[in-house]
């Protein structure tokens, strides 16, 4: 086999030319909530639970959350940046939901959710690793996710919207003949008089095909899901959010 | 079962597109392997035909003439068609049965009219739930099973799957970067899974006398790829993609190793180590798959295929005729341009050219390069103790050979997950028992419905 030596003028590397941000830790005076802090910036499952546990013999539930939710957002901010993979932001999602799981068995109650919302894959679609990464994004932004699994029939999907009333409905699907789905389900949820944002997406999903019936809002990543869920729970309507994110 | 502990060429250098060493024939007077690549057309219906059953069939009778009457408009020797199932088609056998039966009448009839050579595969779907049923005795196995039958009975002549097993696991651990977990989902639980099924399929293809093709880990190592995309996205590292993918391969043998002929399914991009393993002929897709994804390897994948397939095109209206009949027109191109390299003696050179477009452009590309699928290929057949020994020493070979190559330009993200990995993998146990052992607990409490007697443990 021949090999060039100068693969110039075939491909350019455009990823070795990108910026890289640097991860910072966010500083706090306390050491225990600094732990805490640094474990979900880690996405160090294996810690978790002890720093947890140590900084709940002297904080306050409440003080310990907030100190895993300040981790979530540093987070946040180095996956927007492009510094984080989705793996880490995954694994900080885990830290942190196990976090606040200690934190809220030592409240005896659960902590307070931004809002309901609803995850399902198609039916006839057994794809779901898409719906996984979105309802590990929305916990990990405060929301109840009543996740429906996959290969949902169109009858389940519209008896949960009437039965837990979320403020959005999601469907991820693969292929273009499963997701036809969807709009069953938007045309099922308006002849009911029901009305909220329902945000399509995944594989094949196109924004022509989810923007062609009501309810419907196009998702183009699994990374919008927290966004459009802060929308849908302060009150905009499936109008208003197609508006300010698709088109 | 035996496996595989030798590999079919003495060489990489061996290995060209459109010979397999074990070539096979089927359908209307069609060889894949032998000397020649045919293209391999895949059409996929518009949404809303799979409606009723008449709708889709008549989808389908659409889409095969405009293939069938392109080639011979054309004047290309012989197709492939895929009949990839929508669901619908699998959990109602006697729909993929009808349109089984329905592309076998039209490629019959052009056949006779025009001497079009030509082949049906039908690739069944696999839509088992791995932690939501049993995964060996569901009424969805049941109907898979019957939907084979059905094809066979029907008219395909190579049937073949994207079975799914492990990707509960795999599932889990590729977007958490936790390479044991990909090693037990894809090489371990992955394997075992093939070879509970393809005993079945390799049955009933026997019994009606037609070819059993072959498998892809599509559903796991594909998930990484597609996820780790291209140079801007930041959703799973190339360099871990690329190591899930030689673990694949480790996989997808066992259907071979259980009786599948080939040619693989298309969209096994681990096929490159398979052929120099097994000497099957493979299937391919790359550039002229745009139309479904895209991918890094555009050029690199079609250096040793025999088919060179377009992975899935829906069908629409396109200024040059329908989607089917213009990416048949784009498929059989690029074949006449490899059939005419064999036939000039310029068949390596071609080869060559497309190794070197794509080799250092990214990790997939890099590791599917004969000279390395190849190196991939020796460790697999060198430690085939147990899937999971063969399948850990895919990755590792993997691993060194991107560590080992100046040549292969890596961001220093990119560096740390490919030593971490590396670093991973050299620390898991020798032995299949205590590998497994040390799984089986850590991921029944990490993923929810795992449940490890679906896989005979």
């Amino acid at each position: 086999m021949y090999f060039l030596d100068d693969y110039s003028g075939i491909f350019v590397r455009y990823d070795l030319k990108r910026e890289r941000g640097e991860a910072k830790a966010v500083a706090v005076e306390d050491e225990a909530l600094q732990q805490v802090i640094q474990c979900v910036v880690d996405g160090d499952t294996d810690n978790i639970g002890e720093v947890v546990r140590k900084a709940l013999e002297t904080k306050d539930p409440m003080e310990v959350i907030n100190a895993l939710v300040k981790g979530m957002n540093e987070v946040s901010r180095l996956w927007d940046e492009g510094v984080y993979y989705l793996p880490q932001a995954i694994l900080s999602s885990d830290a942190m939901l196990e976090g606040i799981e200690i934190c809220e068995e030592k409240m005896g109650k659960a902590m307070v959710k931004k809002g309901v919302i609803i995850t399902h894959t198609a039916e006839g679609d057994i794809h779901d690793l898409g719906q996984k990464i979105v309802n590990a994004l929305l916990r990990a932004n405060g929301y109840e996710v009543i996740d429906l699994g996959k290969d949902v029939p169109v009858d389940e999907v519209v008896a949960a919207v009437k039965q837990y009333k979320p403020a959005m409905l999601t469907g991820t699907a693969l292929m273009t003949t499963t997701m036809t789905a969807f709009e069953r389900i938007s045309k099922r949820l308006t002849r009911e008089g029901i009305s909220l944002p329902f945000v399509c997406g995944g594989g094949a999903v196109s924004e022509e095909y989810v923007t062609s019936f009501d309810l419907g809002i196009w998702g183009k990543d699994a990374s919008q899901a927290p966004l459009m869920a802060a929308d849908a729970v302060s009150g905009k309507d499936w109008r208003q959010l197609r508006e300010k994110w698709n088109g | 079962m035996a496996k595989y502990t030798s590999m079919a060429y003495q060489s990489a250098d061996e290995m060209v597109f459109g010979t397999a060493k074990y070539p096979v024939k089927y359908g209307r007077d069609f060889e894949v392997g032998g000397g020649l690549v045919y293209p391999e057309l895949v059409p996929h219906p518009r949404p809303g035909s799979e409606e009723t059953k008449k709708t889709l069939v008549r989808e389908y009778e659409k889409m095969v003439n405009d293939v069938l009457e392109r080639c011979v408009q054309l004047g290309f020797p012989g197709i492939q068609i895929e009949l990839e199932h929508v669901y619908q088609m699998t959990r109602n056998p006697d729909w993929g049965g009808e349109i089984a039966a329905a592309t076998k009448r039209l490629m019959d009839d052009y056949y006779q009219k025009y001497g079009l050579k030509s082949a049906i595969r039908a690739t069944i779907a696999d839509y088992r739930k791995p932690d939501e049923e049993n995964m060996r005795d569901s009424d969805a196995l049941k109907n898979i099973l019957a939907t084979f039958e059905a094809s066979a009975a029907a008219g395909a002549d190579n049937l073949s799957i994207e079975s799914m097993g492990g990707k509960e696991i795999t599932d889990y651990a590729i977007v958490r970067q936790d390479i044991k977990g990909v090693l037990f989902g894809i090489g371990v639980l992955g394997s075992r899974d093939v070879e509970f099924l393809w005993k079945k399929i390799v049955e009933i293809a026997n019994k009606h006398g037609v070819t059993p093709g072959g498998d892809t880990d599509c559903s796991q190592a594909n998930v990484a790829m597609f996820m780790a995309g291209g140079y801007l996205d930041k959703s799973v590292p190339h360099t871990f993609a690329a190591i899930c993918r030689a673990i694949a391969a480790a996989r997808t043998l066992v259907a071979y190793e259980q009786g599948a002929k080939g040619p693989t399914k298309d969209c096994g991009y681990e096929d490159p180590i398979i052929k120099a393993i097994a000497g099957i002929p493979i299937s391919m897709e790359g550039k002229t798959c745009a139309c479904a994804h895209s991918d890094l390897l555009g050029n690199l994948v079609a250096a040793v295929c025999d088919l060179w397939s377009n992975e899935a095109v829906e069908y629409h209206d396109m200024f040059g005729g329908t989607t089917a009949a213009v990416f048949t027109e784009i498929l059989g191109y690029d074949v006449a341009l490899m059939n005419t390299a064999v036939k000039m003696g310029k068949a390596k050179d071609l080869r060559d050219m497309m190794i070197n477009s794509d080799k250092y452009r990214d990790t997939h590309g890099f590791i599917l390069s004969p000279d390395n699928a190849y190196e991939i290929g020796k460790a697999i057949v060198s430690n085939s103790e147990s899937y999971y020994s063969r399948a850990r020493a895919a990755a590792i070979k993997a691993a060194e050979l991107m560590r080992g190559d100046s040549k292969l330009l890596l961001s220093d993200f990119e560096k740390e997950v490919l030593e971490s990995t590396y670093k991973a993998l050299l620390s898991l146990p020798d032995k299949e028992e205590d590998f497994i052992a040390e799984c089986i607990p850590v991921y029944q409490k990490q993923v929810k419905g795992f449940k490890p007697s679906n896989y005979g443990l």
